[in-house]
């Protein structure tokens, strides 16, 4: 098993922190995992994307050339990832601000409208999440009780009580991919 | 407490490597990429657990200056930086290995000349193995290629530095130091105890307690005879050190008719250009020197002998390639590729390199 996954949109949209997540859970399944940021001035509001390599094998390059997945968030970000997924691989995108839609016929395209599922969870920032939950149904990833314990691991104990409102988000995405 | 396997970025495994491999103290000043190595220290608070120091210093050269002084009393100290940061401490570093004294100090490197870029790099290569600082000295230089080797070499670090009483230095790239991986952390050393240190390091400026004469350390010598004996003990040791330190990793070097060259995360971006090209029947190996000084000269020399041709890849100009045609000795061509100013290839750029260097390997 082998997957590599990119994950870029606006910095303080949560791509980092979804990234983390991921690789905990796989460090949680007893995956080998890198976790590889952009790490320039993004937090100040650039695009950030991120690297993640989960897999059961020993991992070469952190850095890649094409992924298996790409989650896409904003025009950018699917300007400059959109060829960089291999053939049929997935990109996932929330559509709400794009103009330019994907247009790859050899990959599954998977429109996720997260901001609004966000803001009918009534917490805007659970947005990764529900992001993170369509990635998990639409590749068939890891084990929920690891997405939860590599939540658990990332977040600061003093914010455990938001767990629950995280795992609604989660479910929220995986319901959002048919 | 047990060794750990833990998630994190190469900046906290030293850090929590440090307080594990039992160092009395870090001297440090942030600087990107490497400040999670001071904020990680903090956060774990080690002067609680195990008494180690943690200090922010008010300046680079600061904390090298307490480096100097915390390794003269025997003390096992570090100080890390990121490379603008490493030429302020430059300086220090020279007293400190003139002064034969074990220091471990850590460089993040990221893109210059100058204050340059916080992106990833490896052109401090010059700076860390070949000088940096005046006169005649050497650093014994690790290249970490993982978080794993990030943790695992702050004990070799130490174990160097005592074993040879020198400074060694840590020289990673931006990408280590930022990429989190999986990584078993030591089980805790105990920090010796003030009797250990009088009776491993009976050189130490740590009171005069029983001894006769008082302990000077110094740089500082005026009398050219003296200071030639000085040096030619330097060099004794560093030819020591030549002859028992090389470390190196190959990779699919055994049939290999081709061979790439490369050091740090750039290494594994090539093993994975090697994979790829391998796939398609090229006899392309790998050497990842892990010691850039004492550098594995006579294993690239060995391999050149078998080989058609080396492409060095690297984050800078062309400077390890330097140590690699000398090892070569005008055997085989030796070419360079390499992307500057914080850029990182990929592992098609890798290979699109070396087919441009080597076309015939791809017609076979």
């Amino acid at each position: 098993m082998k997957e590599e996954i990119i994950i870029a949109g606006f910095g303080g949209q949560g791509v980092l922190s979804m990234g983390k997540i991921l690789a905990y859970a796989g460090l949680m399944d007893n995956l080998e995992v890198t976790w590889m940021p952009a790490y320039g001035p993004e937090q100040r509001g650039g695009t950030a994307n991120v690297t993640v390599i989960l897999s059961d094998q020993p991992i070469s390059s952190p850095v890649l050339n094409s992924y298996d997945t790409a989650v896409l968030l904003n025009q950018q970000s699917l300007d400059k990832f959109e060829s960089k997924v291999r053939p049929g691989g997935t990109l996932i995108y929330d559509p709400s601000g794009i103009h330019h839609q994907p247009e790859r016929k050899d990959i599954t395209i998977i429109p996720v409208d997260a901001l609004d599922a966000t803001l009918e969870l009534g917490n805007s920032k659970a947005y990764n999440m529900v992001l993170l939950g369509a990635l998990l149904k639409a590749r068939n990833l890891l084990s929920t009780d690891a997405v939860i314990r590599g939540l658990k691991k990332t977040l600061p104990e003093r914010h455990h009580h938001l767990i629950p409102i995280n795992e609604k988000a989660i479910e929220k995405g995986r319901e959002l991919v048919g | 407490m047990d060794e750990e396997v833990r998630l994190m970025k190469g900046n906290e495994a030293i850090a929590h490597a440090a307080i594990r491999y039992g160092y009395d103290g870090y001297f440090g000043y942030p600087i990107t990429p490497q400040s999670e190595v001071l904020e990680t220290l903090e956060a774990e608070m080690p002067w609680e657990k195990t008494g180690m120091v943690v200090l922010q210093a008010e300046s680079e050269v600061a904390a090298i200056n307490m480096i100097y002084g915390g390794a003269a009393s025997g003390k096992a100290v570090m100080t890390s930086s990121s490379s603008p940061g490493i030429s302020l401490k430059m300086e220090g570093i020279s007293y400190i290995a003139a002064s034969e004294l074990p220091a471990v100090i850590l460089n993040v490197m990221r893109g210059g000349p100058g204050l340059g870029t916080i992106q990833p790099s490896q052109a401090d290569y010059f700076q860390a193995t070949k000088g940096g600082g005046h006169g005649d000295y050497r650093l014994i230089v690790l290249s970490p290629a993982s978080v794993q080797e990030m943790a695992d070499f702050v004990g070799l670090a130490k174990d160097l530095a005592f074993k040879y009483c020198n400074p060694v230095m840590i020289l990673a790239d931006g990408i280590v130091g930022q990429m989190m991986e999986k990584v078993v952390l030591p089980p805790y050393h105990p920090r010796r105890t003030d009797e250990e240190v009088r009776q491993q390091c009976p050189w130490a400026a740590n009171g005069k307690g029983g001894r006769k004469q008082r302990n000077i350390i110094t740089s500082l010598e005026l009398d050219p005879s003296k200071m030639e004996v000085n040096n030619e003990r330097f060099q004794a040791t560093y030819k020591k050190i030549e002859e028992n330190e090389v470390r190196y990793e190959e990779f699919m070097c055994d049939d290999a008719e081709y061979l790439i060259v490369a050091f740090g995360t750039v290494a594994r971006i090539c093993r994975k250009a090697i994979e790829e090209m391998r796939a398609r029947g090229i006899k392309i190996g790998l050497i990842r020197p892990i010691t850039l000084w004492p550098f594995p000269t006579k294993a690239i020399e060995e391999l050149s002998k078998r080989v058609k041709g080396m492409l060095c890849v690297e984050l800078n100009a062309g400077q390890m390639i330097e140590d690699v045609k000398l090892a070569v000795d005008g055997r085989v061509p030796v070419y360079h590729f390499g992307r500057m100013g914080g850029i990182v290839p990929t592992p098609d750029e890798v290979e699109a390199a070396f087919q441009k260097d080597f076309p015939e390997a791809e017609n076979k």
